[in-house]
């Protein structure tokens, strides 16, 4: 079709438009609301499961975790993983970034109250390039290796014990040789909320004061593998695995599959929400194409026995159709724009969800969105693919028009 | 918490609390010889209040490790351990009040109370847990005790009378069966073996060394095996123990706790 032609067809799809202005309006509408709803929602939705993730993976658990065998059927200060140092320097000489955690149990205690606590010792500075943990402190300061009688807790921990920075912690616990251990340290930082293990139990010190507390001389019992920079988990997985193939090495995916599979569930929740709106509107867009081609049977007819092309009754039909999504997306984004911004800024209060946990995972007292590819580029190219289907038929069906019977119609 | 501190679960029924534990006979237990065996066993350990020193060695498959402890008592509900040795640890003592554990730490100088999720956790590095120490479930009150088959004499010890106890719907037990065999020669318990609800036996104690302490002849050495780790053991040794001896209101207080 030449340019001229199609300009042509632009203009009388744009003129058919408006010859029932209602009803174009009314589908121009309800696609501008599924739209800015379904932006919304996904930007939410990808702001939640963003949070999640990131938490889990970048805070917590890593992409690829390192133990000895059997150490997490029955965590125990004696199955280490011997030369930890050099394992974790081997995955960095790789690209990865790694960071090795020294894990053992106690019973932590401020002034009358009292609690089981995990004890985690690690590299304060090392320990950045593999662990986001430095950065989720809500008060406080991180580790520092001149000080090692510091303790950084979790955010559950501390509301427990009624602890704020500089208060004393005593932790009393076993040592290797199955004497008694205690000592006094001081909180230097509180994290924020994010899983329920570390909000609960978490109390990380610097790894000297982990040795001299236990008494300890040997290796890791926890090595934090993360992706290579633009990697995947599954990189991550096969290094770890080609590096250390006598421990247990785990994906995230394999260490915490109920958040795993809770992640997969949202998205497919998402995309099934999605479905379902735009079904909705295919529907819609169905039926007023429909209409709007029985209206105009005799019309249709006329141009084709004039000579149109079936093509051409085609592209005009669903010109007619893209013109009407082209409007809603356009105004749809455009009344999305204000919300995301405001929602990417300022967020949700969910004062109900704060520190309200889910399958281990602490979430925020604010939600936020976040606009991306996906969140702005799913809504629209499925409204787009599915406007394109439901349109499909009346445009057909006006093409195959015999003209003759068209011009009869009554 | 490990299984293996679970499985202990009960012992210190007999060893700390029990030498002032001795319940009025109750439950269901008909059988007249059976009651006045078990009460000769519970009044074996009977007295107002205790004052002892005890030897505790504890054996793992990763360590060994013997303290001495001094272990006062009073009533059923009150008793204060106080560790003398090794003397990295001395001075470490533990004050039980009712269902209450308190730790004292000399070198932090600081009291931990034990919270409710750390009652299964080992007592002092034992095969002991805290809860041990605050059981007061007692056979005469809590179970339904029947006369087996006897034991027959064996090389070292004469026969023996077995008792078989099952608890009663509500007791505060987490045995399903408890096995207590008593010589016939000495009517004192010889070795106590404790099953789980599904009948799988989970320790075996033993009674040694009976020889006269303070006014009685007492088995002086309890020994305790897990049966999921049969190498590994805890031991108490009873060095000394006085009964019905006078011992202060103020002796069980968090004060005295600090000494």
């Amino acid at each position: 079709m030449k340019t001229q032609t199609l300009l042509g067809t632009v203009r009388v799809a744009w003129r058919n438009l408006w010859r029932n202005g209602r009803r174009s309006l009314v589908t121009i509408a309800a696609m501008t609301l599924a739209l800015l709803a379904m932006v919304i929602y996904a930007s939410l939705m990808r702001g939640l499961l963003g949070d999640m993730e990131r938490k889990l993976l970048e805070v917590e658990v890593g992409d690829v975790q390192i133990h000895a065998p059997g150490y997490l059927d029955e965590p125990t200060l004696y199955d280490d993983l011997g030369e930890s140092e050099r394992l974790v320097g081997d995955l960095a000489d790789l690209g990865f970034p790694a960071t090795a955690r020294f894990l053992g149990g106690g019973l932590a205690a401020a002034g009358d109250a009292s609690a089981g606590v995990q004890i985690v010792g690690l590299d304060p500075e090392a320990d950045r390039v593999a662990s986001g943990l430095a950065g989720e402190l809500a008060e406080g300061e991180w580790l520092s290796a001149s000080e090692p009688s510091g303790v950084v807790i979790g955010s559950r921990l501390a509301r427990t014990f009624g602890v704020e920075v500089g208060s004393e912690l005593v932790i009393l616990g076993q040592s290797v040789d199955g004497g008694i251990a205690n000592d006094l340290y001081v909180v230097a930082g509180v994290l924020g909320s994010f899983s329920e293990a570390v909000d609960r139990s978490g109390v990380f010190v610097v790894e000297e004061a982990f040795r001299s507390f236990f008494g300890y001389e040997g290796g890791a019992h926890r090595i934090i593998v993360r992706r290579a920079p633009g990697g995947s988990t599954e990189d991550a997985l096969a290094a770890a695995l080609g590096l250390a193939p006598d421990e247990d090495v785990q994906s995230w995916r394999q260490l915490q599959p109920t958040a795993a599979s809770m992640l997969d569930a949202a998205v497919a929740g998402l995309q099934v929400m999605m479905t379902i709106v735009y079904v909705a509107i295919a529907i819609l867009i169905l039926n007023a194409m429909l209409m709007a081609v029985f209206e105009r049977i005799k019309e249709l007819g006329l141009l084709k026995a004039l000579g149109m092309s079936p093509r051409h009754v085609l592209s005009l039909i669903l010109l007619e159709a893209g013109l009407q999504t082209g409007i809603a997306i356009v105004a749809g984004l455009t009344l999305a724009a204000p919300a995301l911004w405001y929602l990417s800024e300022h967020g949700l209060q969910m004062a109900g969800l704060s520190g309200l946990t889910l399958m281990g995972m602490s979430f925020d007292s604010r939600w936020y969105s976040q606009v991306d590819a996906f969140s702005i580029g799913a809504p629209v190219s499925m409204l787009v693919i599915i406007v394109s289907l439901a349109v499909l038929y009346p445009g057909l069906k006006a093409a195959r028009l015999r003209p003759i019977d068209a011009m009869r119609h009554q | 918490m490990n299984k293996n501190s679970v499985s202990w679960a009960c012992c210190v029924v007999f060893l700390v609390s029990s030498i002032v534990t001795a319940p009025p006979l109750a439950g269901e237990t008909t059988d007249p010889e059976v009651v006045a065996l078990l009460e000769r066993v519970d009044d074996l350990f009977r007295g107002d209040s205790s004052e002892g020193r005890m030897t505790m060695r504890v054996k793992t498959k990763r360590w060994e490790r013997e303290m001495v402890m001094n272990v006062w008592s009073q009533g059923t509900e009150r008793s204060l351990v106080r560790i003398e040795s090794p003397p990295k640890e001395k001075g470490v003592a533990t004050l039980r009040v009712e269902n209450s554990i308190w730790n004292y730490l000399p070198k932090v100088d600081r009291t931990i109370k034990i919270p409710a999720s750390m009652m299964g956790a080992s007592w002092m590095g034992s095969h002991l847990t805290n809860d041990d120490l605050v059981q007061s479930s007692r056979y005469t009150d809590d179970y339904s005790c029947e006369l087996g088959e006897d034991v027959p004499a064996s090389d070292d010890d004469g026969p023996r009378w077995l008792i078989t106890c099952a608890p009663d719907e509500d007791a505060p037990v987490i045995w399903g069966q408890v096995e207590i065999e008593i010589s016939k020669s000495d009517t004192l318990p010889r070795t106590t073996r404790f099953f789980d609800d599904d009948g799988e036996l989970v320790r075996t104690m033993s009674y040694l060394d009976v020889k006269s302490l303070g006014s009685r002849r007492l088995p002086t050495r309890v020994l305790m095996v897990p049966a999921d780790e049969p190498n590994e053991f805890t031991e108490m040794i009873y060095d000394d123990l006085k009964l019905d001896v006078e011992l202060s209101e103020r002796l069980f207080t968090l004060q005295s706790l600090k000494r």
